[in-house]
């Protein structure tokens, strides 16, 4: 079975001198499901792609389990790697059947046609695809065609299974089922998956290590409740969780913390004079006038989740979200002073967005 | 027509938008279906009854149709073949691999397209013509090299001046084709393991063999039906094909055995369109979905790189601009298609000498030209208005009158008609309904008006396709945010759906002003002596042995065709200052 060593790994596109991925490192265990998360434009496609070998590296190494697929002046073309690849727009091949389309690269693979026969029955079934095997790809649904690009991807049984925002295309509904179906088909074959997207729930759902990008580097890497529990950066903390964590903006002076007005409690570590964000997750605020220090927020808007409130109300420029087992009698644009907790959950720099030791 | 119902009249009359469709479906029918009614009428009354039997089972059928329509199909299937081998490899040259200079590639190989299809005739006339049928013979017997019958006259040089024409239209059928492949399918056949070739073979092909079949069907019927290269390099020869055999029974008087021509020659240019329509149609679309699949996979050519780039340059150039050098060079030669006998500018702006080409001024001088190039521009330009606003017109109607499908369906289909129609038989439709007066409207036969008519039903498909994209492109939104302001029709037509189509409807317009400048199969049949066009009168020249003057005159049309191109060009540009706001 193949783990994922990924170290230093840069992509500088030529013309044009953007760096895509700059400096990214990696270690994925074998059978491993890994989530690279992220904004648009953050370089988590870019970083797949290198993996699959549908783009060349300016920099950097990859390597599945001991062998250096890209790196040093080696390049494994992509039929090469041992890898399987499901896009984006699931990129079936319109003129084939769903028949055609998983038989294709087990052809390509030389298995004999009693054989290929087998495993296209196999995975059809494992998919729960079967009755569609003689239609085309425009005939069926976009639910279907993911399942017939999951079906084709893993018929050749790669060791490594590659997935670019493959739900993307996808209603809520069956984005959800098709989620629990990926982890399925991910147990049953046992590989290693590296799964893109931009929506942190389906990294929360489906990761066993999460690797949050932005700007071509890896803000943190770590299992969800990791990134979570403990957000190394201001931007992970904002990026993570439902609802993410709050942010206020604040200062360090005469050993306090403030925010406007506002003190938000002892600053501890923090030198004087520095610009600070103070983090507060939704679930340690509550609704009143004290004790403790008050924030003083204007109602926004309230959103029912999961039988919980979350209520939201507006601090300058900031939206403080706080959890509430019952809606508030508050009106749009009605004072809703929040108690703050004692000290803040997590102090970010401004400056870094590394987080200060408290 | 479409409104037996009196419930879909109804509905009809009380929508404005359903009114115009109306009206504009009425002046459709007098462009499109007067003509070929009349058309079939003439061939009905008795002398037309005995023209059929005549052409297609009398003594004389061989001769007049059915070695025609072999010819016709021979030189059609060989164009196709031709123009999609050439088209489709330049197209996979330009869309998908590293080549050097594609965009110039690009560039020239939609050149052809542009150029009159006589014009490469003309140029081949002048290098290749031998001395099998009296006449000056050309560029190449000059220099004392032997040209073959074969590659002089006939079926050869026809398909080869119609595959230099139309390969231009499969590259950009098939360029189009290419560029919508989603670059995703390519990558996951790539994960496959599978090599270049096999990628190609399996995935790229089948995926726009559809658009390189219509491209085929299209350059099939193209072929079929052109005039003028059989007429120029098969005719001398006696290598008749529909077209000319139809142009040869009018012009000596026979009109109802040209007009039964004419009727088999829309049969086989419709029958061959509408398989074209079915294939294609009847195929799964293999429009791919949305997503990341604006990358394209780049094939690297390694070591064949330089030749086939240097193969895709010989083709293009020698489809272009050698042949405009060619014809720029022959109308300056002091012999007719010699270039070892010196030049002179006597043909271009000579004053009349009895001892050359019976006394002809040169062209620039000549009044005889300068009537025609205003007529043609006159003409052009005319066509180009009134055929931009009926399409705007039907475009309107079809995109946005709404649960009205009979009146939009009759009007998608009749601007699609002079489609399937070849210009010589439209021609001679023109001269069956209104050769002769019908009630209160005299013969038009003769009259500029009947020229404009003409060109406005022959150039109707492209502008109604120009309207209807123009016109698609503008939201639905964007026009009721006006209507909920009061705004009628009228004033939306005026002050919204025009300005914003106004760019698409200018590239339409420029279009049908080309095609107008450089048809002669439609306007062969047309013109008398009395309204002149160029060309018309290139055909003239180039028949009656004046190669100088065909070949100067064929400049003038390319110089105007290319002079509107770029004018159109240019006036689009700066009037929008909200495209680049939008975009």
């Amino acid at each position: 079975m193949t783990g994922i060593r990924v170290s230093g790994l840069r992509k500088e596109f030529a013309p044009s001198g953007t760096v895509a991925v700059d400096g990214v490192d990696l270690e994925v265990p074998t059978g491993a499901f890994l989530v690279l998360l992220g904004p648009s434009g953050c370089g988590k496609t870019t970083t797949l792609r290198m993996l699959a070998g549908l783009e060349d590296p300016t920099g950097g190494e990859i390597r599945f389990g001991e062998t250096v697929v890209a790196g040093a002046g080696t390049v494994v073309p992509p039929g090469r790697r041992d890898a399987g690849l499901v896009f984006q727009s699931y990129a079936l091949w319109p003129h084939m059947t769903v028949r055609a389309n998983v038989e294709w690269p087990l052809t390509i693979a030389r298995m004999p046609a009693a054989q290929r026969r087998e495993r296209i029955a196999e995975v059809l079934d494992l998919l729960a695809i079967g009755e569609l095997a003689d239609r085309y790809p425009g005939e069926i649904s976009g639910g279907q065609q993911q399942r017939v690009a999951i079906a084709r991807m893993i018929a050749p049984n790669p060791s490594v299974l590659l997935f670019d925002e493959p739900l993307s295309n996808l209603d809520a509904k069956l984005r959800a089922e098709t989620r629990t179906e990926l982890l399925r088909v991910h147990r049953a074959t046992g590989a290693t998956s590296v799964f893109v997207t931009h929506d942190q729930i389906e990294a929360m759902t489906m990761a066993t290590h999460v690797a949050l990008m932005r700007d071509g580097r890896v803000e943190q890497f770590g299992t969800p409740a990791e990134l979570l529990a403990d957000p190394a950066t201001d931007f992970v903390a904002t990026f993570m969780g439902t609802p993410a964590a709050n942010v206020l903006d604040a200062v360090a002076r005469d050993g306090r913390l403030t925010a406007g007005d506002t003190d938000l409690g002892a600053a501890g570590a923090v030198a004087d004079g520095t610009a600070v964000r103070a983090m507060y997750r939704p679930e340690s605020l509550r609704l009143g006038t004290g004790p403790g220090p008050v924030l003083h927020t204007v109602f926004a808007e309230v959103t029912p989740l999961a039988g919980r409130m979350v209520v939201t109300g507006v601090h300058g420029d900031d939206r403080i979200s706080v959890v509430l087992d019952e809606r508030p009698e508050a009106t749009h644009g009605d004072p809703l002073p929040v108690v703050l907790p004692a000290c803040p959950d997590r102090v970010f720099d401004a400056a870094t967005g590394r987080r200060i030791a408290s | 027509m479409s409104t037996t119902s009196p419930g879909l009249l109804g509905r009809t009359v009380a929508d404005p938008v359903g009114r115009l469709g109306l009206a504009v479906s009425a002046v459709l029918a007098v462009l499109v279906v007067t003509p070929m009614v009349g058309l079939v009428a003439s061939t009905l009354r008795p002398t037309g009854r005995e023209a059929w039997s005549d052409v297609l089972t009398g003594r004389l059928s061989t001769s007049l149709f059915w070695e025609p329509l072999g010819n016709s199909l021979l030189v059609g299937a060989v164009t196709a073949a031709g123009s999609v081998l050439l088209g489709g490899g330049l197209a996979w040259l330009v869309v998908m691999t590293d080549a050097p200079w594609r965009k110039t590639i690009a560039l020239l190989a939609t050149v052809p397209f542009a150029l009159p299809s006589f014009a490469l005739a003309l140029a081949w006339e002048t290098v290749f013509r031998n001395d099998l049928v009296g006449g000056r013979a050309g560029v190449l017997a000059d220099l004392g090299v032997a040209v073959p019958d074969w590659i002089a006259w006939g079926p050869v040089p026809v398909a080869a001046t119609l595959i230099a024409h139309y390969f231009s239209l499969s590259f950009l059928l098939a360029a189009a084709a290419l560029a919508t492949v989603n670059g995703e399918l390519m990558e996951a056949a790539e994960m496959t393991g599978a090599t270049r070739l096999q990628v190609a073979r399996s995935i790229t092909l089948p995926v726009v063999t559809p658009a390189l079949v219509s491209g085929a069907l299209l350059a099939f019927a193209e072929g079929v039906s052109n005039f003028a290269s059989p007429a120029l390099l098969g005719l001398p020869v006696r290598f008749q094909t529909l077209s000319t055999r139809l142009y040869g029974a009018i012009t000596t008087g026979q009109v109802e055995r040209g007009y039964v021509l004419a009727l088999l020659l829309v049969g086989v240019a419709a029958t061959i369109l509408f398989a074209s329509n079915r294939i294609v149609s009847g195929r799964r679309s293999f429009a791919t979905i949305g997503g990341k699949g604006g990358r394209r996979a780049v094939i690297r050519l390694g070591r064949s790189r330089g030749p086939l780039t240097a193969l895709a340059f010989a083709l293009c150039l020698s489809t272009s601009v050698l042949p405009g050098l060619i014809l720029l060079a022959s109308s300056f030669a002091r012999r007719t298609n010699s270039f070892t006998g010196g030049f002179t500018t006597h043909f271009w702006v000579g004053e009349s000498d009895p001892s050359i080409a019976q006394g002809q001024r040169g062209v620039l001088l000549d009044p005889l030209i300068i009537d025609a190039t205003l007529t043609t521009v006159g003409l052009g330009l005319s066509v180009a208005v009134g055929a931009t606003l009926l399409g705007t017109a039907v475009g309107y109607v079809v995109v946005r009158l709404r649960g009205l499908a009979p009146v939009t369906g009759s009007l998608t289909l009749l601007s699609y008609l002079p489609f399937l129609i070849p210009g010589i038989a439209l021609g001679a439709a023109f001269i069956a309904q209104f050769g002769r007066p019908i009630g209160p409207v005299p013969a038009l036969y003769g009259t500029f008006a009947l020229l404009v008519i003409a060109g406005i039903a022959a150039t109707l498909p492209f502008a109604a396709q120009a309207g209807r994209s123009a016109i698609g492109q503008i939201s639905r939104d964007v026009e009721e945010a006006a209507v909920v302001a009061g705004a009628g029709l009228a004033r939306r037509g005026g002050r919204i759906v025009l300005p914003l189509a106004s760019r698409g409807l200018l590239a339409g317009a420029s279009l049908v002003f080309v095609n107008i400048v450089r048809d002669l199969s439609l306007m062969v049949l047309l013109v008398t002596p009395a309204l002149p066009l160029l060309s018309v009168l290139t055909y003239r020249y180039a028949s009656e042995g004046f190669a100088q003057f065909a070949n100067a005159v064929t400049v003038l049309i390319v110089l105007l065709s290319v002079g509107a191109t770029v004018l159109a060009r240019r006036l689009e540009g700066p009037n929008q200052p909200w495209r680049e706001a939008a975009s």
